[in-house]
């Protein structure tokens, strides 16, 4: 389902990419189907429809800046307007601070306090955290547990009713302490009750920042609920958390835009290592369920080198050792390469998840055995033989086993690059995109 | 629950009725007949849906009917509270009627928004349309039907064939060979632990014996907190430390409830995601092991699209038998009931609104539809 968007997304772009004039109707299938995508990534209704309003409404008026085909200049379009709608990554300072935690029932505001109090303990800040939770059985004990994982000191009473009193105390506790985090209960925008306890929590601690934590699967609930805390308390960041999942976190869009704050960090896993800074690009390729817009953009120029790999040798099925060379080169400047695969428009291709499973360091022994080899052998990997595989080995100084996992990597290589000619997409527009990458 | 979606969908029915009055032309009559039950409560918010130029099309309509002379439009009466016995006015139609699709395609697309507004995922919501659509289009409409009529039984039909059947849960543990065995499935942060509380409350007030299996081992302070919910509920829990083996515990839970009489197993486990292989044939290793009678699988009603996503992947990976719904109490909307009950086509059984004990709701598909159609019982 999804990919089925992102794809009718990606045919929609290609319908606009032939064209040389911007046209009002391939325009409009394009809003149209990036209004399913942001609508099924939970993106307001009502956020949606503005933005492709004036996607639409810039789309026709401005000029293409020279040397910018529709496509491109469509695409900037879309980008620009997501990102004024995302307002860029909320600030996150090394210095003496307090941070209150808000949101929803298992929105995930405990590890992530768990996993903040390791964030700032690594940068050298003395962390203290309070357990204003006094309600959820066994609340003390998970937050309990997690800082004693870390070392950090944590304050709180696992029988006291009174989260005032706790925060009250916490704050004296922790005065000496230069970073302090306040877990809060779960609440939602209908309990007054709540909503109140966390406004009289604010008054008492004061905190410097008030962060909303957002589950990145929470749907059209999003708008509302932050309204809701951001009336409360004033909400000056969010933190999305669970982009572990499946889930594309276009709540925290609409909790962003209705707070108008931005996204400070992003949980994406169950341990308390598991928190990365927000980046708005990856976030919106997320969102459209395409790569990278921007990186593409960026990164496809800079990279543009000597472009001496035989393209037209691998179209026909020759890939030697030479080209994966130049390949691993290329990607080393670049980044992993499926973070570079998956930046290119190549609609539904598989390929193989081995293959991009190399690490830096593998790379550079690959590149130290190939330098071992012959120019035969690297310009036919076939007649690499036992005897062949024990002499380079030698050479590179590394075991025959490592030998045997480059080649078994190159005929991934190779296989995966057979598998696309095969496919329907065009070979040409990729390889020559491949090339330029060279 | 509910109310938000209700609200929008009586405008909506107020836009198809107005549609298709308008595709009979003159042919429609205004009646005023008894009834016997008070009518709908007035809606007094009956916000308008956006309507966009670009909203997501319907499928092109087939040009099939004769234009219909000039409209006599008929001013839509906010309908008023009037008291039992009370007369209300409707609309019939005068001579035979074929609906197109092109007549309905603007309350469609209207119907459409409001259930993407109230987290209706897209997929489901196109199914809804799709109903709509059958039910409505190319059927030859008898003289004197009623326009509301026409609109209210399409649209109850599409509701109901997307959320379901009920569970009628005491029924099925009378039926079944004792202990009957539940376990808990889904996400992180969902609720299981709460509703695996909440469900031992009401079985206990049903006559039932329970016992609880701390099968999360792996979260901080999920034995803590689900020991606290047998505390306070006076319920036995079977646990082993944190980090053991989930099966293990289950089985011991199980064994149990064998030994001791216990009519129910409660199973939790840990929260995982379905897209992590590893958890997901772990927790297949737990349901080896336990053989439980239903899985029981718990997502919550404030999650958007991805709620689609997860309880196809568990129900594929696992296998679900039913579904709790938890913190209806947030969203007036209740959009994620319908899209999962939908998507993977398994009953509902319980609501989940509110964090006290009593916060439990059996699901009724019947009475949920009555509610999102304002008819009271
Ligand atoms: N996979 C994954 N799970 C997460 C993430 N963040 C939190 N969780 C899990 O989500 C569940 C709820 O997290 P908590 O931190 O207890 O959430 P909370 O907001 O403190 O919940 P309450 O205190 O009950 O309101 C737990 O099972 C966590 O392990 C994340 O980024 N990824
Ligand atoms: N408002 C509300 N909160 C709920 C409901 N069910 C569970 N919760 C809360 O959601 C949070 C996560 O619940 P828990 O049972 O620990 O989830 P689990 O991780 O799936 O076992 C807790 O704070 C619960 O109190 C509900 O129906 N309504
Ligand atoms: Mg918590
Ligand atoms: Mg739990």
């Amino acid at each position: 389902m999804l990919d089925s968007l992102s794809s009718s997304l990606k045919d929609a772009l290609k319908k606009i990419a032939g064209k040389t004039v911007v046209d009002r109707a391939a325009v409009e299938e394009l809003v149209r189907s990036l209004q399913r995508a942001l609508l099924q990534a939970d993106v307001n209704v009502k956020l949606v429809m503005q933005l492709s309003q004036s996607i639409k409404r810039r789309a026709l008026e401005e000029e293409p800046p020279k040397g910018m085909n529709v496509r491109e200049h469509v695409l900037r379009i879309v980008y620009q307007e997501l990102v004024g709608l995302m307002g860029g990554a909320g600030k996150v300072e090394l210095a003496p601070q307090t941070i209150l935690m808000a949101g929803l029932q298992g929105s995930g505001k405990t590890t992530t306090t768990a996993k903040l109090a390791r964030y700032f303990q690594r940068k050298g800040l003395k962390v203290g955290l309070i357990c204003a939770d006094t309600f959820r059985p066994g609340a003390y004990s998970q937050l309990a547990t997690l800082a004693k994982k870390i070392n950090v000191p944590i304050f709180g009473d696992p029988n006291e009713k009174d989260a005032l009193k706790i925060v009250r105390e916490g704050m004296k506790h922790f005065a000496g302490a230069q970073v302090r985090i306040i877990d809060t209960q779960g609440r939602h925008a209908l309990e007054d009750e709540l909503i109140e306890e966390i406004v009289n929590i604010n008054e008492i601690a004061r905190p410097d920042h008030r962060w909303l934590v957002i589950d990145a699967a929470l749907g059209q609930q999003a708008s509302e609920q932050a309204r809701r805390f951001n009336d409360a308390i004033g909400i000056d960041g969010v933190l999305l958390t669970k982009m572990d999942g499946t889930a594309k976190g276009g709540g925290a869009l609409s909790a962003v835009s209705e707070t108008k704050s931005g996204i400070v960090f992003v949980g994406a896993g169950e341990t308390i290592e598991d928190l990365e800074r927000f980046e708005p690009d990856g976030f919106i390729s997320r969102l459209l369920g395409m790569g990278d817009l921007k990186a593409l953009a960026e990164k496809a120029e800079e990279v543009i080198a000597d472009g001496d790999m035989d393209v037209n040798a691998i179209m026909r099925g020759k890939f030697t050792l030479r080209d994966m060379y130049k390949q691993l080169e290329a990607v080393n400047k670049m980044g992993p390469l499926k973070q570079v695969m998956s930046m290119l428009p190549l609609g539904g291709l598989q390929i193989p998840d081995d293959a991009y499973d190399v690490t830096s360091t593998k790379m550079d022994r690959y590149k130290v055995i190939m330098d071992s080899m012959t120019n035969a052998e690297l310009d036919d990997p076939q007649v690499i033989s036992g005897s062949h595989v024990q002499r380079i080995s030698r050479g590179a100084g590394v075991s025959p086993d490592d030998v045997r996992e480059l080649l078994k990597y190159y005929r991934t290589m190779q296989r995966a690059l057979k598998g696309m000619r095969g496919s329907k997409f065009s070979m040409q527009r990729m390889m020559k995109r491949f090339g330029k990458m060279q | 629950m509910f109310e938000g979606l209700r609200n929008k969908l009586q405008s909506i029915r107020e836009k198809f009725g107005t549609s298709i009055r308008d595709a009979a032309g003159s042919d429609v009559r205004e009646v005023e007949k008894p009834v016997e039950a008070p009518s709908p409560a007035p809606q007094p918010e009956t916000v308008s849906a956006p309507v966009l130029p670009e909203a997501p099309k319907v499928a092109p309509a087939e040009p099939e009917r004769v234009v219909p002379a000039p409209v006599k439009t008929v001013p839509v009466e906010p309908k008023k509270p009037e008291g039992i016995f009370s007369r209300v006015r409707s609309f019939v139609i005068e001579r035979e009627l074929v609906i197109s699709e092109k007549d309905i395609e603007e309350p469609l697309t209207d119907l459409e928004m409001v259930l993407l507004e109230n987290d209706v995922a897209l997929e489901v919501s196109d199914a809804i349309l799709a109903y709509m659509r059958e039910d409505l289009v190319g059927k030859h409409r008898k003289i004197g039907s009623s326009v509301d009529d026409i609109v209210s039984t399409a649209l109850r039909g599409a509701l109901l064939k997307v959320l379901g059947d009920g569970f009628d849960l005491p029924a099925y543990i009378d039926s079944h060979e004792r202990p009957v065995k539940i376990l808990v499935t889904g996400v992180n942060g969902t609720g299981k632990t709460t509703s695996i509380a909440k469900m031992a409350h009401y079985l206990m007030g049903q006559g039932y014996s329970v016992v609880l299996g701390a099968g999360d081992t792996f979260r901080a302070g999920a034995i803590e907190q689900i020991e606290e919910h047998g505390r306070r509920l006076d319920v036995k829990v079977i646990h082993h430390q944190e980090g053991s083996d989930p099966a293990a515990v289950l089985f011991d839970t199980v064994d149990y409830a064998k030994a001791h009489g216990i009519d129910v197993v409660l199973a939790d486990t840990a929260g995982r995601f379905h897209n992590r292989k590893n958890l997901m044939n772990q927790l297949d290793k737990i349901r080896r092991v336990v053989k439980p009678d239903l899985v029981v699988y718990v997502d919550e009603a404030v999650a958007g699209n991805d709620a689609v996503v997860r309880a196809k992947d568990f129900n594929d990976l696992v296998g679900t038998d039913a579904v709790m719904l938890t913190k209806a109490d947030m969203d007036p909307r209740g959009g994620a009931a319908i899209s999962i009950a939908q998507t993977i086509g398994k009953p509902i059984l319980f609501l989940g609104t509110g964090q006290a004990y009593d916060d439990i709701v059996p699901f009724r598909p019947e009475a949920v539809v009555d509610e999102l159609l304002g008819v009271e019982k």
